[in-house]
């Protein structure tokens, strides 16, 4: 088996294959247009005569005598009997026309004039100019030469070539037949050429109209066979068959003499067919279209577009060695890993190759055959295939997997079935960053999913809503180790986009580190032993309290067990109220995280600790400690907040925001004097004493004020419903602790869901000047334009309803635009930017070795290891140096300004709250609605 | 010019590959073999044929340098009269402590970004630290800054396509208030980030943000007399125009408390509108109102005459469509709707050094490619950020540097960057198959194969990251593999 690569291709040529060519290289001449005889047996000469290749296993090809799939096919050709113009070329045609002389063939410049414009290419050339430079230089050249109506070389005067599309020339309204365009073209001499932008050694232009018509070999157009029996053959080939069948009755009446009108005709008809077999959707003519009525596919568009050769069978293909299915979640998981069930373990297979030191394992595993039972309730891997050394591939299965085991030889190649420990990668659509695509290590599991640990959900973008994902084996050693290195799910905790964790602790991970560590929670024996059974530690500290005999462990000391032993930060947690003076250790929220040696001294942790993106410790341990302490961080964490939450305990549902009838009237009270408010405003409006806004007209001075105070309404609406909902309170402490929702989602369930809005806009669009029916005309007041009072836990009235599934719709219209808006732009991005690399010495060059940056980002700094984008952490050098707790440390801190750069979500939440919208609730459409 | 195009031109040029390889081993550009003497080239490993032929062949373009330097020459002997530019230094002189930092770096034999420097001083600044800590702090800093260098054939473009372009599917669509300046409207999120990706010529939202010198941007009436100088102000917007039929002219009833507001007198008004050639000679001005009166008994004419009145321009600049001021800080910013940089520049008293556009094209037109590379990064940092997403400046600059790298700006996509890449199969690959491959066929173009896509079309490893190295294994001789 050949492994990598020993050979590449240096460089690749374009240019046009000459009639001689294109007959030296053919096979057999092509000259009927039949294609099977009634035996079911290819005709001589024909279409898918065996000399072009093969098709149907068995056979061999007449031309090389090899068999499918060894056979590469070769071309044929067809004698045309009177040339035709080539489509794709008609523009170059014209331009060659109109800028050489009809008699001399010579360019309609002199000497002179000419060599001044290529000394120009020259330059051009000399400065760096690309290949489309040139052509415009070409092109301009052309253009200045088609501008002398007599030729400087023999005085001849020149016609006026026009270009009636797509394929007839005219000489001051006289068609010129493709013969006497063959003729002219054969007339330019190759010094004229290199000026006018072409090259003689690769393309003359006679070459242009063609005079012989490659056929290509029947592997490139396969016919297939139908149930019935009946052959289908490809488009090419009907194609070709047209073609045929005119050249043969062209050539038959110019033979014999019929009148010039018919052998024009039919001249023109194989112009067509030659025309549409090359582009059939050439503007300007019928495209040939097949029996049933459907447009024939032909060469240009197999090549063209999306679903082209080269978007989709060149630079993308199928592979082998791929499964596919639903994902669900397994804490149990370290973030490496990947659970993949029996039955695609089964399927997917690793080759190895026999060797003395091995041979008596793969004996063993032979044996077992292609399905073998557990073991003890244990998958072990069985084999598929065997392949000797000649080659030949041997299917195991239960009855022969004795014989073939004990024929086992050395450099024999084995398949066997995927094993824990496998390298393999996996995704999910759409792949949009590199973390799309990282390496786990397999584990097999039963059951019909592939799992994986929570905190790679973000970089995958997935969730367990219906997802399905898809899995690689690989199958060298090279792609192994190189796969382990540098795509290994550790390796990518640290974006490269900010520099910050993209893998992190998510909702229950967060919910459970906040549980075992607010305020310092104390756990008894039993729970502390259930905790911290699965998570990777030394050894259990000290007990923190004893009462009674009961010994009792902090959260805190919890989570300093899975620290490192000199970690040291300070921070402040996502439950931070913001105050004017911070309380630091004394913080009544406990939202001052301080950890000095490791040792957890006080604060939450939460979102800002160790979640995905915003988690500082996470984030710090990546940075300096290495991905692998940092995957050990997570695994710790994973299981150590699973097993805080299942200690503790917790739950949501509805009542969670119910809040005492005071306050539910109080809101009431509240929204019904806004909505008057409103009232009166409409009514200010109407009388004209409004005040206009400067810059604004009355109308939309009255919407902005509208909106203000309605925004306002359900702000109100919102902490009073918050008052009642404390810390203790489930659904806040997800909110709080950043693990899921929001405040505002609280407050639109508990208090008012608030004004609904279209474009930034109150609702007015339906009837004629109002919403619905249920309002009076031109009714500008808060109830008829989408003001929602309801919350989602009351409930809606009908009109609501209507008007949030007004606000939703709008959601999801401007979600479905976004994603394929965004595709296209990431697609030129990557297009564009795809080459570019960073050089030996710290340049950024294209493939022309054009420098783009001197320095990459001008500092060199790699995105993945800055600090937030700053090159280094001062901060952090700064204590290292001048020791932990020195004065001058507190006077910087005291310095230092709002320094971090603010983090994803923290803006997130300004924009909704500044906005005077509300925000939509995700629309969850459950099982398969994610994709 | 790039090694493939030199290798290109003396191939054009009828040079043989084999003494290409020699010439290009010494030369990086055609200019410099066509600079060569014969002996010189032989010197470069070419025999004595060789030379001469490629000297025949090459060396004929020093005639033309010759020309060049003498037109050169002529030059320098009547050298054009030098125009004073103030050229604006933004950049601050570095402080006492940043000096000390940067020699003591220099005495160490280390280099850190000026930044990195800055914010070392900014921390320590006023504060007694011993002068060995404080080499320590720098050690310590320029043996991390080496710790976070880029690796080598690191794929530093599709990086930053990738850190760009994900993102985007968490923008939102919609056209947004400017922050705190309600009454513009702006094009932010995916819109606005496809327009800076697209370097088209107008953005769909123009707008500018105009500063006034220091020493007047805290006057209210200055800013504000600089603000109706530059907003574009029709007749309509001043006055009330009225159509007196019976005496065949137009009565123009001015709004004093605008006129005032906007500092604007009669007189200006009048000339403004003598100016109009459809309301040339017929303007005047009768007891405090402006009256244009119709030379001829047309009902049409009047009719010309009062859309012509209307729509007159009384003051202000092209494109500036409205002009609101703001207070920031202790200072008054002017915003516009609409952009126009270079008349807005000439304006007095507007601070030409912060005074920008959203406009990326204007920037290049008025202040040059440098600039214009800047405010893709600006506008396009400025647009990820408020929708908060955070992405690497780094990213940023790869795209902008790519977009401007040849002098103009050019856009991401087939009319821009990716329809001028090097390789057919690359461009073929992306958009218009058919017309570049006939076209590569024509030129009887090479593709190299040294880009991404082409690799991946051919089955071949990239030349990006492990692909653009190679691990040679020698093994010991047996002899050596026993000692």
């Amino acid at each position: 088996m050949m492994r990598g690569v020993s050979k590449r291709i240096g460089s690749i040529k374009f240019s046009i294959l000459s009639p001689e060519e294109i007959r030296k290289m053919s096979a057999t001449k092509v000259i009927t247009a039949d294609t099977y005889d009634d035996d079911g047996f290819p005709i001589d000469m024909g279409l898918m005569d065996p000399h072009l290749g093969v098709i149907e296993p068995g056979l061999r090809c007449k031309t090389c005598g090899n068999k499918v799939d060894e056979c590469p096919g070769h071309f044929g050709h067809i004698d045309l009997a009177m040339p035709v113009i080539h489509v794709g070329l008609v523009k170059e045609i014209k331009k060659l026309l109109q800028s050489t002389c009809k008699s001399c063939g010579r360019l309609l410049m002199t000497q002179e004039e000419a060599a001044e414009k290529t000394k120009q290419m020259e330059m051009v050339e000399e400065l760096g100019g690309d290949a489309i430079d040139y052509r415009i230089l070409a092109k301009d050249l052309a253009k200045d030469a088609s501008k002398n109506a007599v030729c400087p070389h023999c005085g001849e005067i020149q016609g006026k070539i026009t270009l009636d599309k797509p394929t007839t020339f005219r000489e001051d309204g006289h068609k010129l037949t493709p013969k006497e365009v063959r003729e002219r073209l054969e007339r330019i001499p190759d010094d004229d050429l290199l000026p006018l932008g072409i090259d003689p050694a690769s393309c003359r232009p006679e070459w242009m109209v063609l005079t012989a018509l490659a056929v290509p070999p029947v592997t490139v157009r396969p016919s297939i066979t139908l149930e019935s029996g009946d052959r289908s053959e490809d488009d090419l080939t009907h194609k070709l068959v047209d073609v045929l069948r005119i050249n043969q009755r062209l050539r038959e009446n110019r033979d014999a003499g019929a009148p010039q009108l018919i052998v024009e005709d039919l001249w023109e008809l194989l112009q067509y067919h030659v025309t549409t077999y090359y582009d059939n959707q050439t503007s300007g003519i019928p495209p040939a279209r097949h029996r049933s009525g459907r447009p024939l596919k032909t060469l240009v568009q197999r090549l063209k577009g999306k679903e082209g050769r080269f978007r989709s069978n060149l630079s993308g293909k199928r592979v082998n060695f791929s499964a596919r299915t639903v994902i669900s979640p397994d804490p149990a998981l370290s973030i490496n890993e990947v659970g993949v069930p029996y039955s695609a373990a089964r399927e997917l297979t690793v080759p190895v190759r026999v060797t003395r030191a091995n041979i008596e394992v793969l004996k063993e595993m032979v044996k077992r055959g292609n399905n073998p039972p557990l073991e003890n309730g244990k998958y072990v891997p069985g084999v598929n295939y065997v392949i000797r050394s000649d080659g030949r591939r041997m299917k195991v299965t239960e009855r022969n997997a004795e014989t073939i085991a004990e024929g086992l030889e050395l450099e024999y190649i084995i398949e066997r079935h995927l094993m824990d420990k496998d390298v393999v990668l996996f995704n999910r659509q759409p792949s949009l960053h590199r973390m799309s695509m990282m390496a786990h290590t397999v584990r097999v599991m039963p059951w019909k999913t592939f799992r994986f640990n929570l905190c790679v959900c973000p970089p995958y973008n997935a969730d367990f809503d219906g997802d399905e994902m898809n899995l690689h084996v690989l199958q060298s050693d090279e792609a192994r180790a190189e796969a382990l290195i540098l795509m290994r799910v550790q390796e990518h905790i640290l974006s490269p986009r900010f520099g910050g964790p993209i893998i992190g602790a998510i909702h229950d991970h967060i919910t459970g580190s906040f549980l075992l560590t607010h305020k310092n929670p104390r756990f008894d024996e039993e729970d502390t032993i259930n905790i911290l059974s699965k998570v990777k530690f030394d050894e259990i500290p000290e007990p923190n309290f004893d009462e009674n005999g009961n010994k009792y462990w902090t959260g805190y000391q919890m989570f300093s067990l899975i620290l490192p032993e000199d970690f040291r930060i300070t921070f402040k947690s996502s439950i931070c109220r913001h105050c004017q003076t911070c309380l630091k250790e004394n913080c009544d929220m406990d939202a001052y995280v301080k950890i000095r040696n490791g040792q957890h001294l006080c604060g939450t942790i939460d979102e800002n600790a160790i979640g995905a993106f915003k988690g500082k410790i996470l984030n710090k341990i990546a940075h300096d400690y290495g991905s692998t302490e940092a995957k050990d961080f997570l695994n710790n964490i994973t299981k150590l907040a699973i097993g805080a939450i299942m200690a503790r305990g917790f739950t949501t549902g509805i009542d969670d925001e119910d809040i005492p009838i005071e306050a539910t009237r109080q809101i009431e009270e509240m929204l019904a004097d806004s909505v008057t408010k409103v009232s009166e405003l409409v009514e200010a409006y109407r009388e004209g004493i409004l005040e206009q806004l400067p810059g604004r007209s009355l109308d939309e001075t009255l919407e902005v004020e509208v909106m203000k105070l309605l925004g306002r309404a359900r702000d109100e609406a919102g902490q009073i419903a918050g008052r009642h909902l404390g810390m203790e309170n489930p659904a806040v402490i997800m909110a709080r602790s950043g693990a899921r929702a929001s405040m505002l989602n609280l407050s639109q369930m508990a208090g008012c869901i608030g004004q609904q809005a279209v474009r930034g806009e109150r609702l007015s669009r339906g009837y004629w000047n109002r919403t619905l029916p249920h309002f009076k005309k031109g009714d500008l007041g808060a109830e008829a334009k989408g003001f929602v009072q309801n919350s989602y836990k009351s409930g809606l009235t009908p009109t609501e309803f209507f008007f949030h599934s007004m606000g939703g719709r709008e959601g999801l219209v401007d979600t479905a635009v976004r994603t394929s808006r965004s595709g296209y732009m990431q697609r030129r991005l990557i297009n564009a930017l795809e080459d570019l690399k960073l050089k030996q010495d710290g340049t950024v060059r294209n493939t022309a070795d054009m420098v783009i940056q001197l320095k990459y980002g001008e500092d060199g700094v790699d995105p993945t290891r800055s600090a937030s984008g700053e090159a280094l952490d001062i901060d952090d050098i700064l204590t290292e140096v001048l020791g932990d707790e020195a004065e001058i440390i507190l006077r910087i801190e005291e310095k230092k300004q709002t320094g971090y750069a603010t983090m994803e979500q923290d803006l997130m939440e300004a924009v909704v709250e500044d906005d005077l919208e509300m925000e939509e609730p995700e629309y969850d459409l459950g099982g398969g609605g994610e994709d | 010019m790039a090694r493939k195009d030199t290798q290109n031109a003396l191939r054009r040029r009828g040079v043989s590959d084999l003494v290409i390889e020699k010439l290009l081993s010494k030369y990086s550009t055609i200019g410099d073999v066509s600079a060569a003497s014969v002996e010189e080239l032989i010197n470069a490993g070419l025999t004595s044929e060789e030379a001469a032929d490629v000297f025949a062949k090459v060396g004929k373009t020093t005639t033309k340098r010759e020309t060049k330097k003498s037109s050169a020459k002529k030059q320098q002997e009547a050298p054009a009269e030098k125009i004073h530019y103030n050229l604006v230094d933004k950049s601050r002189a570095h402080t006492e402590l940043e000096e000390k930092l940067l020699t003591m770096l220099e005495e160490n034999d280390m280099n850190l970004p000026m930044r990195v420097v800055t914010n070392i001083a900014s921390r320590i600044e006023g504060i007694s630290i011993p002068e060995e800590k404080i080499l320590d702090v720098l050690k310590k800093s320029y043996s991390r800054y080496l710790d976070h260098q880029m690796d080598a054939n690191e794929s530093a473009g599709i990086l930053a396509a990738q850190s760009i372009g994900e993102p985007g599917t968490q923008m939102t669509m919609r056209t947004f208030h400017y922050a705190g300046v309600a009454e513009i409207n702006v094009t932010l999120g995916l819109p606005r980030l496809i327009e800076i990706v697209d370097a088209r010529r107008v953005p769909s939202t123009p707008m500018m943000e105009v500063h006034i010198e220091p020493a007047y941007m805290g006057d209210v009436d200055i800013v504000r007399k600089v603000a109706s100088k530059i907003e574009k102000t029709t007749l309509l917007d001043i006055a009330d125009i009225e159509t007196d039929i019976a005496n065949m002219k137009v009565v123009v009833h001015l709004d004093p408390v605008k006129l005032e507001q906007k500092d604007i007198t009669i007189q200006q008004i009048q000339e403004k509108l003598s100016k109009d050639r459809r309301l040339r000679g017929l303007v005047a001005v009768e007891d405090g109102q402006i009256v244009i009166s119709s030379d001829e008994p047309s009902f049409k004419k009047l009719q010309a005459i009062v859309q012509a009145s209307r729509d007159a321009v009384i003051q202000g600049l092209d494109g500036i469509e409205r002009a609101i001021l703001r207070k920031q800080g202790n200072e008054y910013v002017i915003y516009t709707a609409g952009s126009n940089l270079r008349d807005v520049l000439n304006e007095d008293k507007v601070d030409k050094t912060r005074t920008t556009t959203n406009s990326i094209q204007e920037i290049y037109d008025v202040l040059g490619v440098e600039a214009a590379r800047n405010s893709i990064i600006n506008e396009a940092s400025k647009t990820l950020e408020e929708q908060g997403l955070s992405v690497d400046i780094r990213h940023i600059m790869l795209v902008a540097d790519l977009m401007t790298n040849d002098g103009d700006v050019k856009a991401i996509g087939r009319h821009g960057i990716s329809g001028r890449k090097s390789s057919v199969l690359a461009r073929a690959a992306f958009e218009i198959t058919a017309t570049h491959l006939l076209h590569a066929a024509l030129t009887g173009e090479v593709d190299y194969l040294d880009g991404v896509a082409e690799n991946i079309i051919v089955g071949q490893p990239v030349t990006l990251g492990t692909g653009a190295v190679n691990l040679i294994y020698s093994p010991k001789r047996p002899k050596e593999a026993q000692e």
